[in-house]
C-alpha cells in the first residue's frame, strides 16, 4: 500500500474557478451541435443575413432614401410611438394585473389568470377579427375605432398583455413576506414599503417584460390586416410597409426596411440579455 | 487489492483537485475517504466510478484498467448525496433499473427488487414514489439500487450528509452491518471523523487534494502521520511545543514531575461528566484539558489556582508546526 | 402578512378585471356568439366549405410537421445548451430568442430572399434539383418553424438546469448508456416542460399569419392556410364564415393551452 505522506506547508489558497470557452462535447453531443446548428443557420442566420445583405448591396443612398419616404417615415413614427405608449401602459397594468395575481385572492381569478395567456394562444389574424367585434363598426359600447390610431393601439396593447405580466408574476411569488413585515417592523408605511422594498426588485422583471413587449409591439402585423385598415400616413405600420414593398416587387426596399427593423430588435436582445443577467446575478 | 489509483492527477481550471495520488483500496472491506470539505475526496471518488476523467494517472478495478472506461461499463455501484433517486419512478422501479439496463428476465428482477427491498427494509414502500419517503429511506434505497447490479465495488458520496444527526447515526451502524452482510468493497467518502472511526476498516485522509495519511482507524488516531491528521481525527491542544489530545494532559496541584508546564488555570466550564479546563502557561500560551467531573473534583481544582501540566504516560503527541 | 388597505386592494382588482374584461374577455366571447348566431348552421356551413377543408386541412399538416422539427430540435438544443460547454454557446443562447423579436413579415422576406427559384442563394440550387420551397408547402413548414423556434427550448432549459444531472449520472453508474439514459431518465423527468412547449408551439403554428403569407403566394384550395382564409373571406364579406374559422382557431388553440396549464402538476417535488 502506497501512501503520500506530505507535509503542510504554506500550500496557496485555491479556489475552484469556472472553466470557460472548453468543450465538454462527446462525439454524439458533436454531431448533434452540429445538425442543429446547421437547422439554425439554414433557417435563421442565413435568411436574416440575406436581408442585410440585399440592403447593403443598395447602397447607403438607397437605404437612406427609402427610409426618409415620407410615408414611410410616417409608419416609422406611427409604430415605434405606439409600441412606445403601449408599452408604458403594460408597465403599469402588467405590474397591476401581476400583483392582483399573486397577492389578491377573489372568485374567478382562475378566469383572470387563463385570460391574460388567451392573447398569446389566439392567432394574430383572429386577434384582430376579436377585437372588431368590440371596437369594431356597430360596437356594443359606441366605440367605433377601426381604421384610426386607436386601432393600433389596440391591438398592440391586445397582442402584448401577457408579456410584463408573466415575468413579473414569478418574481412577485418569490418575494418574501418577511422583508416587508420587518420594513414594516421598522415603522415603514405601505407606500414605502412599495417603493423602497418591493419595487426595486421587480425593476429588473418589469424592465424584461417591458423589452419584449416593445419588440412585439413593433413588428406586430396579422392583428392589424383587418382592424387598422392600413390606411398610409395614418394607420399603417412598419410591418405592413414591408409587405406592401414586397408584393409591390419592390424586394430592395422591403430588405432595406426589415434591415432597421432587425437592428431594433438586436438592439432589444441585447437590452434583455443585460437585465435578465442583472437579475441572475442578484437572485 | 480491489481498486489500485496510480499517479492520479486532475485539475478544474487552475484549481487543483487532485495532486499525484495513489492509493490501493484491499478487496472486501469498507474503506473511507476522510477529509475536509473541498479536499478532494469526492472527485476521488467519481474518478473511481468514471463521472470525472482524471487528467493523468490510472485506475484498475479488480485488476482490470478502467482509466478510460465509461461510467456504465465499469460496473460499480455509486451512491449520491443527494440520493438522485429517479422522481418519476416507484421504488421498486429504481431498484430494478440497473436490471432492466442489463436485460434480465423478469421474473429474476422481480425476485431480485424483493430481495434488496427486503435487505434495505423498505418491502412496503415497494410500490411508493420516491417523494413519498423520508430521506434516510430515500438513501437507503439508492443503495438498494446500487446494490441491484451486484457490482464489484459500492461507492457512496457523503452518505449520510443530508440527513439529519440521529438518522444518520442509525444509518451509519445500519452500513456497517449491511457491509457485514453482503461483504463488497465499499468505499464512502465523508468529513465526519467520527463517521470514519466508527464505520471504516481503513481510512484514507485527504486534503488539499493530497493523500496525508492511509490506515486504520486505530493507526490512524494513534499514531498520526503529522499535525493535519492529528487535528482532524479529535480535539488537539498544544503543550510544550506538541500537539496533543486535551484529555492525555495529567494535571497535579504540586510539581511532582520535571519538565511540567507551570500555570494558571484561567477557566473552568462543567459539561455534564466532564469538565474542560484552560490552564494559561507561564509563558503566555493556552493549554485545554479535559477530565471527568469526578477527577477534577478529587484534585480540588478551581479558577485561579496554580497547576502543573505533563503529558500522560502512552499520550500520542505531534510537534506542532508554527502556523499552528 | 403585511395587507394593503382594503380600498387599495379593491381599486386595483376593479381596474384590472375591468382592463382584461374590455381587452380580452367581452371581443372574445363576442366572436363565440357570432358564431352561434344561428346555432350550429353557420360552422356546418364553414365546414362544408372546400376551401375551408383545404385550408385547415394544411394548416395542421403544416403546423404539425413543423411542431414536430421544432420538438426534435429543442430539446437536442436545450440538453445542448444546458449539460454541455462548447465554444460560442452564449451566442447561440442569444441568438435561439431572436425569432421572437422578429416581424413575421421579416421572417417571410428573409426566407423569399434566400429560397426563391430566380434568384435565391440556396433556391435557385433547390428548384432545380426538383425542390420548391416558396410558394409551397416545405416554405410554410420553414416560415411556422421559424417563429415558433425558441418555443420549446424557453420551456425546457429552465427545468433541465433545475432537476441537475444527479440522476443523469446515477443511471450511468449504473450501466444505462447515452440514449438509455435520455429515454429513461432525462425525458421523463422534463416531459411536462415538453408537453407545455410543444403546446405553446402548436397553438403558434396554427396561428402564424404574416410570414406564411408572405412565403405561400396565398393560392386559394392549394397554399391558403386557415389564417389566410379568414383574412380572404372577411374581406369578400363572407363574415361568417370568418367569423366560424376563427372560432374553429381560436377554440383548438385556447384549449390547448387551458388544458394544458390545468393538466400540468404544480410546481412540486415530484
Amino acid at each position: 500500500m502506497t501512501s503520500a505522506l506530505a507535509t503542510p506547508v504554506d500550500r496557496p489558497a485555491r479556489t475552484r474557478r469556472p472553466v470557460v470557452g472548453t468543450s465538454t462535447l462527446t462525439r454524439g453531443s458533436g454531431l448533434a451541435l452540429g445538425i442543429a446548428m446547421t437547422w439554425f443557420s439554414l433557417l435563421v442566420l442565413i435568411p436574416l443575413a440575406a436581408i442585410v445583405a440585399t440592403t447593403a448591396a443598395g447602397g447607403w443612398e438607397q437605404f437612406w432614401r427609402i427610409v426618409t419616404n415620407d410615408q414611410t417615415l410616417a409608419a416609422l413614427r406611427l409604430t415605434v410611438g405606439s409600441a412606445l405608449g403601449v408599452t408604458a401602459l403594460n408597465v403599469f397594468m402588467g405590474t397591476a394585473i401581476a400583483w392582483v395575481l399573486v397577492r389578491d385572492r377573489f372568485w374567478g381569478k382562475r378566469i383572470l389568470d387563463v385570460a391574460i395567456d388567451i392573447p398569446f394562444a389566439l392567432p394574430t389574424i383572429v386577434a384582430g377579427l376579436v377585437l372588431l367585434a368590440l371596437y369594431g363598426k356597430g360596437s356594443p359600447l359606441g366605440l367605433e375605432w377601426a381604421n384610426t390610431e386607436m386601432s393600433v393601439r389596440l391591438a398592440l396593447a391586445f397582442v402584448t398583455l401577457p408579456f410584463i405580466v408573466r415575468t413579473v408574476q414569478p418574481v412577485l411569488e418569490e418575494l418574501e413576506h418577511d422583508v416587508e413585515e420587518a420594513a414594516a417592523s421598522l415603522g415603514a408605511g405601505r407606500m414605502t414599503i412599495f417603493r423602497r422594498i418591493i419595487l426595486p426588485s421587480l425593476v429588473p422583471a418589469i424592465a424584461a417584460g417591458a423589452a419584449l413587449s416593445f419588440a412585439r409591439a413593433i413588428s406586430e402585423y396579422g392583428s392589424l390586416v383587418l382592424l387598422s385598415g392600413n390606411l398610409p400616413f395614418k394607420t399603417e405600420v412598419v410591418s405592413v410597409r414591408v409587405l406592401s414593398f414586397i408584393e409591390g416587387g419592390n424586394t430592395a426596399a422591403a430588405a432595406a426596411l426589415a434591415t432597421v427593423m432587425l437592428i431594433v430588435a438586436l438592439v432589444v436582445i441585447v437590452a434583455v440579455d443585460v437585465i435578465s443577467r442583472r437579475v441572475a446575478r442578484r437572485g | 487489492m480491489s481498486i489500485d489509483i496510480t499517479g492520479v492527477n486532475k485539475l478544474f481550471g487552475d484549481f487543483v483537485a487532485l495532486e499525484d495520488v495513489n492509493v490501493s483500496i484491499p478487496t472486501g472491506q469498507l474503506t473511507a475517504l476522510l477529509g475536509p470539505s473541498g479536499g478532494g475526496k469526492s472527485t476521488l471518488l467519481r474518478i473511481i466510478a468514471g463521472l470525472d476523467t482524471a487528467d493523468t494517472g490510472t485506475i484498475s478495478i479488480e485488476g482490470t484498467d478502467a482509466t478510460k472506461l465509461p461510467p456504465q461499463k465499469r460496473n460499480v455501484g455509486f451512491v449520491f448525496q443527494h440520493y438522485a433517486v429517479f422522481k418519476h419512478m416507484t421504488v421498486a422501479k429504481n431498484v430494478a433499473f440497473g436490471l432492466e439496463i442489463r436485460k434480465k428476465s423478469k421474473k429474476e428482477i422481480a425476485h431480485r427488487v424483493d430481495e434488496l427491498l427486503k435487505l434495505v427494509h423498505l418491502s412496503q414502500f415497494a410500490h411508493r414514489l420516491p417523494s413519498q419517503l423520508s430521506g434516510g429511506q430515500r438513501q437507503r434505497m439508492a443503495l438498494a439500487r446500487a446494490l441491484a447490479v451486484e457490482p464489484t465495488v459500492l461507492l457512496l458520496d457523503e452518505p449520510f450528509g443530508a440527513l439529519d444527526a440521529k438518522v444518520r447515526k442509525e444509518l451509519r451502524e445500519w452500513l456497517r452491518r449491511l457491509h457485514d452482510e453482503v461483504n463488497v468493497t465499499t468505499v464512502f467518502v465523508t468529513h465526519d471523523q467520527e463517521e470514519a472511526l466508527e464505520v471504516a476498516d481503513e481510512i484514507v485522509v485527504i486534503n488539499d487534494g493530497r493523500v496525508e495519511q492511509i490506515g486504520s482507524p486505530d493507526e490512524l488516531y494513534d499514531e498520526p502521520a503529522n499535525d493535519f491528521v492529528m487535528g482532524f481525527l479529535g480535539e488537539v491542544t498544544s503543550l510544550n511545543g506538541n500537539l496533543i489530545r486535551p484529555h492525555d494532559v495529567d494535571v497535579t496541584t504540586a510539581p511532582t514531575l520535571a519538565g511540567a508546564v507551570q500555570g494558571e488555570i484561567s477557566r473552568m466550564l462543567r459539561i455534564g461528566f466532564e469538565v474542560r479546563v484552560t490552564v494559561l502557561t507561564d509563558d503566555g500560551q493556552e493549554v485545554q484539558v479535559t477530565m471527568t467531573r469526578t477527577h477534577a473534583r478529587a484534585l480540588g481544582l478551581e479558577e485561579g489556582q496554580h497547576v502543573w501540566l505533563t503529558a500522560a504516560t502512552g499520550a500520542t503527541t505531534v510537534p506542532t508546526m508554527a502556523a499552528v | 402578512m403585511v395587507r394593503e388597505p382594503t380600498a387599495v386592494r379593491w381599486l386595483l382588482r376593479i381596474v384590472v378585471c375591468a382592463y382584461v374584461f374590455l381587452l380580452v374577455l367581452w371581443p372574445v366571447s363576442l366572436v363565440v356568439a357570432h358564431t352561434f348566431e344561428n346555432g350550429l348552421a353557420s360552422l356546418q356551413e364553414t365546414l362544408a366549405d372546400p376551401e375551408v377543408q383545404n385550408a385547415l386541412l394544411l394548416t395542421a399538416q403544416v403546423a404539425g410537421i413543423a411542431v414536430v422539427i421544432n420538438l426534435v430540435f429543442g430539446v437536442t438544443t436545450s440538453i445542448l445548451l444546458v449539460r454541455y460547454e462548447f465554444p460560442g454557446k452564449r451566442a447561440l443562447s442569444a441568438m435561439i430568442d431572436v425569432p421572437l423579436s422578429v416581424s413575421p413579415v421579416v421572417v417571410g422576406l428573409a426566407l423569399v430572399l434566400v429560397y426563391n427559384g430566380q434568384d435565391g442563394w440556396l433556391g435557385r440550387a433547390a428548384e432545380s434539383a426538383g425542390y420548391y420551397v416558396i410558394y409551397d408547402t416545405p416554405g410554410m413548414i420553414m416560415a411556422t418553424c421559424f417563429v415558433a423556434l425558441p418555443l420549446v427550448i424557453r420551456e425546457v432549459v429552465p427545468v433541465l438546469t433545475e432537476v441537475g444531472d444527479d440522476q443523469e449520472q446515477a443511471a450511468r453508474s449504473l450501466g444505462a448508456n447515452g440514449p438509455q439514459t435520455f429515454w429513461r431518465i432525462t425525458l421523463p423527468s422534463i416531459k411536462w416542460a415538453v408537453v407545455y412547449g410543444v403546446v405553446l408551439s402548436l397553438a403558434r403554428s396554427l396561428g402564424e399569419y404574416g410570414a406564411v403569407r408572405v412565403v405561400s403566394g396565398n393560392i386559394t384550395g392549394e397554399t391558403q392556410t386557415a389564417t389566410l382564409v379568414v383574412q380572404e373571406k372577411y374581406l369578400d364579406f363572407a363574415q361568417d364564415t370568418a367569423y366560424a374559422t376563427s372560432f374553429l382557431l381560436a377554440t383548438a388553440s385556447v384549449l390547448c393551452i387551458v388544458v394544458v396549464s390545468l393538466l400540468r402538476p404544480k410546481e412540486s417535488s415530484t
